[in-house]
C-alpha cells in the first residue's frame, strides 16, 4: 500500500503527473486512445469526438469561471466566433486547417478581449449580463452580415487535409481532434502553475488582496477572458471541421448554458472535472434515450411516456448531482481514488 | 461499489449490443430520427405517428411485393449534434436504405458523409431549397414542394386572380433560415408575375408586439401578406390587428401556418386566411388515398378524430418511399441507396389518390401544391384552387 509520497524538489511537488502510478495510468490512458478509434464503431467515434470539442469548449470556460472567478454567458459566441473565422479562411482564402483553426483560437481571443474589459468594473451577475449582451450582438452578426457569414445558410467547409488524405471520417476527426484537445488540456494543467495561473486564483479568491501582493487586476482578468475564448474559438475551428457546415444557428445562448452546466456538474476549477461534466452531459442524455429503446420493446407505447420524461430525469439528476456533491464529479473522483489508496483500511 | 460494477457491466453490454446484426433480405429497413422532444415537437410527434402508421398499413396491404417494411425511430430532440449522432447509431446498428431526418439543420451536416459513405435514401422534414439540389445533395429529397415552390403557386395563384390593378404584395417573415429561406426567389417571381412587392417585413420568432409592423402594413396598404418562417404567432395577433384598423389585406401561410390548430387560434377572424398546402387535408372527401388513411385510423386507432397537416406529410413520405422501392424492384435491382435515388428521379406524373396532385419528382421536389381558404364557420380549409404545378 502506498503510504506517502516523498519529494525532494520543487518541482517535484509541482508536476503535473505526480507519482509513479499516475504516470502508469496516463500511459496506460494513451495506448486507449490509441486502440480506441480502431475497435469502436462511427457511433462512439463520433460521440467521443463530439465530447472532445465540447471539452475543449469547457475547458475554456473552467479556466475563467474556476480559475479566476469570472462569469461567462457568451461562450457559445466565442466558439462561434472561432468557428466563423476558420471557415472563411477555409473557403474564401483557401487556408489549410494548420492555419485557420489557429487563427480562428486569435480571432475568438481578440473578441474575448473586449468582451472581458467591463469584468474590471463589474462582477457576479453584473458581468453575467454584460456577457450576455456579447452573446446576443454575436449571434446577431452571424446571421445578419450576410456578405461575411453566409447568413443564415451558413458556410459549408471542405474537410481538413493532412498531407492530401481527407480528414472525412469519424476515425480520421478523432485523431486530429484528440491531439489538439490533449495538448490543450496539458496547457491548462501547465497554466494552472505557472505565475499568471497563480494570479488567476488569487484575483478569484480575494481580489483587494491580490492586488495588494501586486497582481495587476485588470491585465488578469483581461488575461482570463482571453485564454477562456482562446479556448473556445479553437473548439469552434475544430467544431467547423468536424462538422463540416456552419450555420447560426449553432451557436445559441442555450450552448453556453449547456457549457456553465458542464463546467458546474464537472467540477470548478478542477481540469479532470471538465472531462466528467462534459461527458455527463454528453452521455447521460444519450443512454437515457437507449434505456427508452429497450423499454419501447417491452411496451410500445412507452415512447409517449418516456420521451419527454427523459428531459425531466436528466434535470433531477443534475440537481441531485449539486446537492450530494457541491464540488461536483471531480470530487467525487477524489474520493473514489482515495478509496482505493487507502482500502481496505477506510470504509 | 456494486453500483460502479454494475455501470461497468451495462456499458459493456451497451458496447457489444451496438454492432447489432444486420437485417434479414425480404426486409428493408427504413430508419429515423425524429424531433419527437424539443421545439419542432409540435409536427415530430405526428410526423413520427404518420411513418409508424404508413409502414404497418404498406405491410398489412401487401404493398411492397414479397418484402416487408421495418421502421426503427429514435428521438433527436431537434438539436443538430444529437441527431448526427442518433443517424450514425441508427446506420450502426440496423444499416437502413432509407433513412428521415428530422431537420434541415440534420440534413446540411450530415450531407458530405450521406454522398461519400452512407448512400441511402434521405427524406426530411425540411422543405428548404437547399437540400433539393441533386448536385450538392445527390440522395436527398423534400416530399413535396420547397418553400420557394410553395411561394411560387401563391404568386402565381395571386396573379391568376388579379383585377385590373396591379396586386400588391407583402412579405411578412421571420429572420430564420425557414423565414428566410424563400425570400429572394419570390422577389424574383414575384417581378415576373407583374406584382408589386410594397413591403417586406422582418420579426423574431414569436413576437408578441406586432403593432409597429401592422403600423407599416397600414402604410403600405398591400392587398396581399404572405407570411413565412412562423408556426402560429405571431399570425394571430397580426391578422387581429390589421381587422382592428380596417384593413381589407388577405393574409397568406405556407404549410406549416396552413393547420387546422391557426383556424382554431383565430376563431371567426380566420374567414378569408388563405395559404397553400401541398397535401389534402385528412377530412377532406373525394380523394380515395386520404379516404383509405382515414379508414386505417379508424381501425388501428378508433379515439383519433383528426389528423393534423404535419402527419399527412409522414404518410405521403412514406408513400415517395413505396414509390421508390417498388420501381427499382420492379426493374429488378437491388434496393440500394443509389438505386432508390435513381428512381425517385424517374417517378412522373404518379397518380397519389388525392393525397397532394400529380407528381412528378424534378431536382428531388414535387413542385405541386394547391391553395385553400379557411372557413371560420366550419373550423375547416377548403380548396379555392385546384392543384398548381410549379417547376
Amino acid at each position: 500500500m502506498l503510504i506517502g509520497n516523498y519529494k525532494e524538489t520543487y518541482a517535484s511537488d509541482e508536476a503535473v503527473f505526480r507519482t509513479p502510478a499516475v504516470r502508469g495510468w496516463m500511459v496506460a490512458l494513451a495506448v486507449a486512445a490509441m486502440v480506441f478509434p480502431f475497435v469502436a464503431g462511427d457511433y462512439l467515434l463520433y460521440l467521443v469526438n463530439l465530447m472532445g470539442v465540447l471539452a475543449l469548449a469547457a475547458l475554456g470556460l473552467n479556466v475563467l469561471i474556476g480559475f479566476t472567478g469570472q462569469i461567462s454567458l457568451g461562450h457559445a459566441a466565442f466558439m462561434g466566433v472561432g468557428s466563423y473565422t476558420a471557415a472563411i479562411l477555409a473557403t474564401r482564402f483557401g487556408l489549410s486547417f494548420w492555419l485557420s483553426i489557429p487563427a480562428g483560437g486569435v480571432a475568438a481571443c481578440a473578441a474575448g478581449m473586449i468582451v472581458g474589459v467591463p469584468s474590471l468594473r463589474i462582477r457576479g451577475l453584473y458581468l453575467a449580463i454584460a456577457t450576455l449582451a456579447a452573446q446576443v450582438i454575436f449571434e446577431w452578426a452571424f446571421t445578419n452580415w450576410t456578405s461575411v457569414t453566409g447568413g443564415i445558410r451558413g458556410i459549408n467547409v471542405p474537410p481538413a487535409r493532412i498531407l492530401g488524405a481527407p480528414i472525412d471520417d469519424d476515425r480520421r476527426a478523432y485523431f486530429l481532434i484528440q491531439a489538439v484537445v490533449a495538448v490543450h488540456f496539458l496547457l491548462a494543467a501547465n497554466l494552472r502553475r505557472s505565475r499568471w495561473g497563480r494570479a488567476f486564483v488569487a484575483v478569484r479568491d480575494r481580489d483587494i488582496a491580490a492586488e495588494i501582493v501586486g497582481v495587476n487586476l485588470f491585465r488578469t482578468k483581461i488575461l482570463a477572458f482571453m485564454v477562456s475564448s482562446y479556448y473556445a474559438g479553437i473548439a469552434g475551428g475544430l467544431w467547423v471541421y468536424f462538422m463540416k457546415v456552419v450555420t447560426p444557428e449553432n451557436f445559441p445562448l442555450s450552448l453556453s448554458i449547456q457549457y456553465l452546466a458542464m463546467v458546474v456538474v464537472g467540477g470548478l476549477g478542477s481540469i479532470p472535472g471538465t472531462i466528467f461534466g462534459t461527458v455527463f452531459m454528453t452521455m447521460v442524455p444519450e443512454l437515457l434515450k437507449l434505456g427508452t429503446g429497450l423499454a419501447r420493446a417491452v411496451w410500445p407505447d412507452a415512447q409517449s411516456y418516456l420521451f419527454p420524461l427523459r428531459d425531466v430525469v436528466f434535470g433531477v439528476l443534475i440537481v441531485v448531482f449539486l446537492i450530494f456533491e457541491p464540488h461536483g464529479l471531480a470530487e467525487m473522483w477524489n474520493r473514489l481514488k482515495r478509496f482505493f489508496a487507502l482500502w481496505p483500511f477506510e470504509k | 461499489m456494486s453500483h460502479l460494477k454494475r455501470g461497468a457491466t451495462f456499458l459493456l453490454a451497451l458496447s457489444v449490443a451496438l454492432p447489432a446484426a444486420r437485417a434479414a433480405d425480404d426486409v428493408i429497413t427504413i430508419g429515423a430520427c425524429q424531433p419527437i422532444t424539443g421545439r419542432f415537437a409540435f409536427a415530430g410527434v405526428a410526423l413520427n405517428a404518420a411513418l409508424v402508421d404508413f409502414v404497418a398499413y404498406a405491410n398489412e396491404k401487401g404493398l411492397v411485393k414479397g418484402k416487408k417494411l421495418a421502421y426503427v425511430f429514435e428521438d433527436s430532440g431537434y438539436d443538430t449534434d444529437r441527431a448526427v449522432a442518433c443517424f450514425k447509431r441508427l446506420m450502426a446498428q440496423h444499416s437502413p436504405v432509407i433513412m428521415y431526418g428530422e431537420s434541415t439543420g440534420l440534413g446540411k451536416a450530415i450531407a458530405p458523409e450521406l454522398t461519400s459513405r452512407y448512400k441511402v435514401l434521405y427524406g426530411s422534414t425540411s422543405f428548404s431549397s437547399e437540400l433539393a439540389d441533386p448536385k450538392t445533395h445527390p440522395y436527398s429529397f423534400v416530399s413535396g414542394p420547397t418553400y420557394s415552390d410553395q411561394f411560387g403557386i401563391l404568386l402565381e395563384y395571386i396573379a391568376r386572380n388579379k383585377g385590373a390593378a396591379k396586386p400588391r404584395v407583402a412579405f411578412f417573415y421571420s429572420d430564420t433560415e425557414f423565414g428566410k429561406d424563400p425570400i429572394p426567389f419570390a422577389r424574383k417571381r414575384a417581378a415576373e408575375l407583374g406584382l408589386d412587392v410594397v413591403a417586406e417585413v422582418v420579426t423574431k420568432v414569436g413576437a408578441v408586439d406586432v403593432t409597429s409592423e401592422v403600423l407599416q402594413l397600414k402604410k403600405t396598404q398591400p392587398d396581399y401578406v404572405i407570411f413565412q418562417g412562423y408556426v402560429l404567432a405571431p399570425i394571430p395577433e397580426v391578422v387581429r390587428a390589421a381587422r382592428d384598423f380596417g384593413l381589407k389585406t388577405k393574409f397568406m401561410g405556407t404549410f406549416w401556418s396552413m393547420d387546422k390548430s391557426i383556424i382554431d387560434k383565430l376563431g371567426q377572424d380566420a374567414d378569408g386566411y388563405m395559404g397553400v398546402n401541398p397535401y389534402a387535408y385528412y377530412y377532406e372527401e373525394g380523394a380515395p388515398g386520404i379516404a383509405a388513411m382515414r379508414a386505417w385510423n379508424q381501425k388501428a386507432h378508433p379515439e383519433e378524430k383528426y389528423r393534423p397537416s404535419s402527419y399527412i406529410q409522414g404518410w405521403f413520405t412514406g408513400m415517395v418511399y413505396v414509390e421508390a422501392i417498388n420501381r427499382v424492384l420492379a426493374a429488378k435491382k437491388p434496393v440500394t441507396g443509389e438505386n432508390l435515388a435513381a428512381a425517385l428521379d424517374a417517378i412522373k406524373d404518379w397518380d397519389t389518390g388525392g393525397v397532394t396532385g400529380k407528381v412528378t419528382f424534378v431536382d428531388h421536389k414535387a413542385g405541386v401544391g394547391r391553395v385553400y381558404r379557411a372557413n371560420a364557420q366550419k373550423g375547416v380549409f377548403e380548396p379555392a384552387s385546384d392543384w398548381i404545378y410549379v417547376k
